[in-house]
């Protein structure tokens, strides 16, 4: 079921990635400030947005999950964590370059930005661990959920109390009082979201495909292990 | 087409490397992760055909007289719990 329509949407994402990097080198105009450096800002902002936009709807998915009971929506929140944590690793390996070709430093800590997002990652690195730690299924279900909420919860506040601490060393792309991105760079910027947004839906489509596929032949093969009671099928129904 | 070749040359000098050394580390990511799942769907795929070939033995044992299809097949394995997360 989860595998329906993902050979279109790998197509796509692979067509807008080479779109937004053809535009990335050879449309976008150089930066003024930054020059050639600044290349580097549409794989790491689209990439950190996508990131926690995905920790968001994981924590949306957990609602679900605890709302429902239904263990579909848990495996949406898990996947939704874990490709947003591989994007997050990406984050924080093309700031760390980015920050060393303009600053000089692969890291600064007195930036907020950086802390908080590195802090956000740190939360859901631990993600694993409390979950894995939890041996009955039900509970481990339920008890990721919570987790999952309180955190998703904790990013658009992280986001926000980040803003309102003003910062002159990390810029603020959108909204600065010089007037914000050129169009080039805008539209650049908006497909390279883009192509972020549709790599991130693909992966998890892909995982959830994995996943569910595993399942079915675990389920099969103990319908089939297990001993044939009054002729009738063991095998359980597929779960959605 | 027009675009890419209306471009100017890129200026690979020490910014470049910095922008190349960015976008290689995603490019390897991704790759690292497609491996990982190509790995685990080969790993889906061998189960499958193990459970295929319980199936034909047990329609086998089933088809054959005398032999009762009560049969566990417990040499094949448990093959583990539930929803794979």
């Amino acid at each position: 079921m989860y595998g329906k329509g993902l050979k279109p949407l790998s197509i796509a994402t692979v067509a807008m990635l080479a779109l937004s990097l053809s535009l990335v080198f050879f449309y976008a105009p150089l930066d003024g400030d930054q020059g050639f450096i600044q290349k580097i800002f549409y794989l790491h902002v689209p990439l950190a947005i996508v990131a926690l936009v995905g920790f968001v709807a994981g924590g949306v998915f957990a609602i679900a999950h605890l709302r429902t009971d239904n263990r579909k929506w848990d495996a949406y929140s898990y996947v939704s964590i874990h490709i947003s944590v591989i994007f997050g690793v990406a984050v924080l390996i093309t700031g760390a370059i980015w920050a060393k070709a303009s600053w000089g430093h692969w890291w600064v800590w007195d930036e907020p930005t950086l802390v908080s997002f590195l802090i956000v990652f740190l939360l859901y690195a631990t993600y694993y661990p409390f979950r894995y730690a939890i041996e009955d299924r039900d509970r481990q279900a339920r008890y990721a959920s919570v987790f999952a909420v309180t955190a998703g919860a904790f990013v658009p506040l992280n986001f926000m109390a980040v803003r309102m601490a003003q910062s002159l060393v990390h810029p603020r792309t959108f909204a600065t009082a010089e007037g914000g991105m050129p169009g080039e760079m805008m539209l650049t910027f908006l497909c390279s979201l883009a192509a972020m947004a549709l790599l991130w839906t693909t992966l998890v489509k892909f995982e959830l495909t994995a996943k569910s596929a595993s399942g079915q032949v675990k389920r099969l093969r103990r319908a089939l292990d297990a001993p044939v009671a009054g002729g009738g099928s063991r095998i359980a129904p597929e779960v959605s | 087409m027009e675009i890419l070749f209306g471009a100017p040359a890129l200026p690979l000098d020490e910014a470049g490397k910095y922008v190349a050394g960015a976008y290689v580390v995603f490019v390897v990511l991704l790759v690292v992760y497609v491996a990982i799942m190509a790995a685990k769907v080969q790993r889906i795929e061998r189960e499958l055909r193990d459970v295929a070939a319980i199936a034909e033995e047990k329609k086998e044992a089933q088809a054959a007289p005398g032999r009762g299809s009560e049969t566990p097949l417990a040499s094949h394995g448990s093959g583990g719990g539930g929803t794979d997360v």
